[in-house]
């Protein structure tokens, strides 16, 4: 093997899982998830020479990640893409009230996964890929922040606001 | 940096997280045990996030998936060997040698490396357990995948309604080249529809180790069809594939 394949090997391979499931989590597709992690591995390869060997993980991940977009923006009807500006939504995660319906922590701990997998693919994707990437990745927020490309502020209000939405969400199901 | 810092909410989900030094995680501490509404948001975070654990890890990439990669970054095009080299270890092929029939007897012809090689493509597809690197049963999809992979678009046929519908499409590597395979259902069973071109004519039937190839040519193209249905399934199939029309 050259030495491009075998640092591709090295480098990109092992984080197979990770790249894949992240996409799952962007496109909420597997057939379209696969279809993104090859053309990540492809930039990855062609990128391999500019890889400085810190931290791969990350490295695979943002570029997944801005692949995943990309790519939905190619082929999906941009109707369905376009997101909602969420850095303007007025929910502020920072607000107090969460009204007298707020619920408790044991309502919370006793959602079951189907239902909390499909509340995390109803979140706009900014918070969807913030919340994944903290909780089912295990990514701190600096690595997010690297990830993402966005300062370690937005990472926190972000995860903060994505949280509120899901314990909303959580709510609204249990009515 | 400044406004998180300022923020005791954003500060209460850093600290669930364990974001926080010793030193402000202790600070904040205090305040939650003042303010209960603080403390509230802590326990909201913290049953989430125990919520958030039982979700089980995502689910392994489909063994598919690798070979893809590989192959898009001609990790595998190099050395299409070592792939037929992992089926050899499958109990498929221990039936295949052990039948005293193999295809390398008849002789290191093209005509029976190529037929070897799309038995391994056929048996190591369906070992990844995903037969195809496009999964749909619209001809309208296939055919216009494998346009967007640069290479030739096979001849796309729908026999659904002769109980043979068309599952999906993927690219094997045929004496170093890449070729479109189609994959068809009956019943439980898959068929394989290979195309090439220049790599010889294929044998018109073989069979060896429970799978059939019955191979013929037309237009110039090679048609290479593999499956374990029997013999008598895989000629009606190859008739009415041959006598389909052409979708386009």
């Amino acid at each position: 093997m050259s030495d491009e394949r075998t640092r591709f090997a090295n480098v990109v391979l092992p984080h197979l899982g990770d790249a894949y499931a992240l996409a799952r989590w962007i496109a909420r597709n597997e057939s379209d998830a696969e279809d993104i992690v090859q053309e990540a591995c492809l930039r990855a390869f062609r990128g391999i020479s500019g890889f400085g060997d810190v931290n791969a993980r990350g490295w695979v991940l943002s570029i997944v990640r801005n692949t995943a977009y990309t790519w939905l923006k190619k082929h999906r009807d941009p109707k369905l893409v376009a997101v909602e500006n969420v850095e303007d939504v007025a929910d502020a995660a920072t607000g107090w009230d969460q009204g007298p319906a707020a619920p408790d922590a044991g309502l919370i701990e006793r959602a079951d996964a189907a239902r909390l997998e499909a509340a995390i693919g109803a979140l706009p994707d900014e918070f969807r890929e913030t919340l994944v990437l903290r909780e089912l990745q295990g990514l701190d927020y600096r690595a997010i922040a690297e990830v993402t490309g966005v300062p370690i502020g937005t990472v926190m209000s972000r995860l903060a606001r994505a949280r509120r939405r899901l314990i909303a969400l959580l709510r609204e199901d249990d009515k | 940096m400044t406004q998180a810092a300022d923020d005791p909410v954003l500060l209460v989900h850093a600290y669930c997280d364990g974001e926080l030094d010793p030193a402000n995680a202790l600070a904040l501490e205090r305040r939650m045990a003042e303010d209960p509404r603080l403390a509230a948001e802590r326990d909201r975070i913290l049953a989430l996030k125990r919520a958030l654990a039982k979700i089980k890890p995502a689910a392994l990439p489909p063994a598919a998936l690798r070979g893809r990669v590989e192959r898009a970054v001609g990790m595998r095009r190099a050395a299409p060997r070592p792939t037929w080299g992992a089926v050899a270890a499958s109990i498929a092929l221990a039936a295949v040698v052990s039948s005293g029939a193999t295809w390398s007897l008849l002789g290191p012809t093209q005509s029976a490396l190529v037929s070897d090689e799309v038995l391994g493509s056929h048996i190591s597809a369906l070992i990844a357990d995903r037969p195809y690197d496009v999964a749909s049963s619209d001809q309208h999809t296939v055919k216009p995948w494998f346009n967007s992979h640069t290479i030739e678009s096979p001849r796309v046929v729908d026999l659904k309604d002769d109980g043979f519908p068309l599952l999906g499409g993927r690219i094997d590597v045929i004496a170093k080249t890449p070729v479109p395979t189609l994959v068809y259902g009956y019943q439980k069973h898959r068929i394989s529809v290979t195309e090439t071109q220049g790599l010889g004519a294929p044998p018109a039937a073989r069979e060896t180790g429970g799978y059939h190839l019955i191979g013929w040519t037309d237009g110039g193209v090679s048609y290479w069809a593999v499956s374990d249905v029997g013999l008598g399934e895989l000629q009606q199939f190859v008739k009415l594939f041959r006598a389909a029309p052409t979708s386009q």
